[in-house]
């Protein structure tokens, strides 16, 4: 696995090489987050804020991008911290048609336990669609795990999510900003644990200018 | 003898051969013998006028004479011929024969001249009284041509074989004289010319057959020979300049705005919000989710039909219409133009076909 990564890394980075300098972007919001959790009969339902930042990185084709998030899930009787980040590389097939590999944990904290985390490497296709040319766009992310864990218990996991929304510019600024629809879920092999979160989610970013 | 045997099928392929040669050459030689003797018996006649031998030049002569349709001689060698049995007759003392045949020539070819290298002086002095005595012309004119009655003329040449006096006229086809065209003598050619105009000389003659008489008087003022031109005169027959073609479809451009922009900002939108209403069932089957998610589907739908209207589907597109409008008028003002000249060349135009001459003789040659 580390040896296809570092071959993949490598070709990016000799194909980035000779397709100019990066450019990049940033942002940061908040997303009302609905975790939905299932062993067996149990099932378990909390809800939050939760708030993070994203850079994408942009070189010819080739894109990278971070997302990390956090904040705190709950219910009438129960909460959970939940902490949440991705780190993918991308490559823009088409104009429209991005495929992205890397990553993708989420983690629940309980005061009193370990951590439970959800880790996979995962695969995605974005498409996207012009609304009006520079100014709107929309678009659909849809990503399957390639392999995944469970850490408590530790056990391997499976799972895919989607996202899609809606991104706006404005006219002669950098500032854009992102309205998006986002479910997820994670399946565990062995307790049949499974545990799905949905997510609208509120972002405002900055793209330098060149 | 075996039909499939290789040598034999050789044999009998060869044969055919041979067959479909001979007949080929049996349905080209008649031809070929009857167009050479034409000319071959004219080339014995003259070698037997030649040798001296009139009785058999005359006979000769008269053979290559007679051939008709497309073995007869050619105009230049039939001329060559009706000398020669000229010569040959007045040389075998038949004098009268010779006039005959000497007229003839002459109606012919009023302007044929005996080769005084070939022929002796008396047949050169028997020819030329016989010329002198036969007043006839011969009349060349466009076949087919347009003038402007008044302004333009037909032109008509004469040929005469002597100096004579001539009357000519413009005759309906039952010979009404319609217009005297010139009266007068003529030497050795003249150019009649009509203009188109009726006998009033005002108004331009109907639509209908005539003819150009030409009639040849001798010196007590008889007519010795008519030539009869046939004409057709057609009122405003004249070839028309070409109208221009309508502008292509590829010059225009669109007049609405096409729906097409429009669907291309509506189709994403509408993808989109139909997958984040379907994503929960397809990524997370079996849980229920929140309808949240209808918020964003729905912002971005109408994200889309506002995109979709953005594009003005099927408003009018004042730019392309001005553009189409004034290639549309340039072809009009063209096409009118076009009409114009054509109206213009068309009117008054008179278009005159004239067919083969005719030469009419009241006296026995």
């Amino acid at each position: 696995m580390s040896r296809a990564l570092a071959l993949v890394l490598l070709g990016i980075t000799s194909t980035a090489q000779a397709q100019g300098r990066w450019n990049v972007s940033f942002g940061a919001g908040g997303a009302q987050e609905i975790a939905r959790s299932r062993i067996g009969t149990t099932r378990e339902r909390v809800s939050g804020l939760v708030f993070g930042g994203e850079g994408v990185a942009t070189r010819g084709r080739l894109l990278a991008r971070v997302r990390y998030g956090q904040g705190r899930v709950t219910n009438d009787t129960a909460g959970r911290d939940v902490a949440e980040g991705e780190a993918l590389l991308g490559y823009k097939a088409r104009p429209w048609l991005t495929v992205w590999f890397g990553p993708h944990a989420r983690t629940f904290v309980v005061s009193g336990q370990s951590d439970r985390r959800w880790l996979f490497w995962s695969g995605r296709v974005t498409a996207r669609g012009t609304l009006f040319p520079g100014r709107v766009e929309t678009f659909v992310e849809l990503w399957q795990g390639v392999t995944g864990s469970l850490s408590r218990p530790a056990e391997s996991a499976t799972g895919g999510g989607a996202e899609a929304g809606l991104d706006l510019r404005l006219a002669r600024h950098p500032i854009w900003g992102r309205v998006a629809y986002r479910v997820e879920q994670g399946r565990s092999s062995g307790a049949g644990r499974r545990e799905t979160v949905e997510a609208l989610t509120l972002t405002v970013g900055y793209t330098p200018p060149r | 003898m075996d039909p499939h045997r290789p040598e034999t099928r050789r044999r009998m392929t060869r044969t055919s051969a041979l067959l479909a040669a001979l007949w080929l050459c049996a349905l080209w030689l008649p031809r070929a013998a009857t167009a050479q003797s034409a000319v071959a018996v004219l080339a014995q006649g003259t070698r037997a006028y030649d040798d001296l031998e009139l009785d058999n030049a005359a006979g000769l002569l008269r053979r290559a004479l007679a051939f008709q349709g497309s073995d007869a001689l050619a105009p230049a060698d039939a001329a060559r011929a009706l000398m020669y049995l000229a010569a040959t007759e007045l040389l075998r003392d038949h004098a009268d024969t010779a006039r005959a045949v000497a007229r003839r020539l002459v109606l012919a070819n009023p302007r044929f001249r005996p080769d005084e290298l070939v022929f002796p002086p008396q047949v050169l002095t028997f020819y030329e009284a016989t010329r002198r005595a036969t007043p006839a012309v011969i009349g060349r004119a466009p076949a087919d041509t347009a003038i402007r009655p008044g302004v333009e003329a037909l032109t008509v040449r004469l040929y005469a074989s002597t100096f004579h006096d001539v009357t000519a006229a413009l005759a309906t086809e039952d010979g009404r004289v319609v217009r005297t065209l010139y009266s007068g003598p003529i030497g050795d050619s003249l150019d009649l010319h009509w203009n188109g105009l009726d006998s009033s000389g005002t108004a331009p003659l109907p639509n209908g057959r005539y003819a150009i008489t030409v009639t040849s008087l001798d010196r007590q003022r008889r007519v010795a020979r008519i030539l009869r031109l046939p004409l057709e005169v057609t009122q405003g027959r004249v070839d028309t300049l070409p109208h221009p073609a309508p502008p292509a479809d590829s010059l225009l451009l669109h007049e609405r705005q096409p729906m097409g922009p429009g669907l291309r900002a509506l189709a994403p939108a509408a993808l989109t919000g139909v997958a984040i209403a379907v994503l929960p069932s397809v990524v997370a089957n079996g849980e229920d989710a929140s309808g949240a998610r209808f918020v964003v589907g729905g912002t971005v739908t109408v994200a889309g039909i506002v995109a979709f209207f953005s594009h003005h589907p099927g408003r009018s597109i004042p730019a392309n219409v001005t553009h189409n409008r004034a290639l549309r008028d340039a072809w009009r003002r063209e096409d009118a133009e076009v009409a114009r000249r054509n109206a213009e060349r068309a009117r008054g135009m008179v278009g005159i076909r004239t067919g083969a001459p005719v030469l009419l003789t009241p006296e026995a040659p």
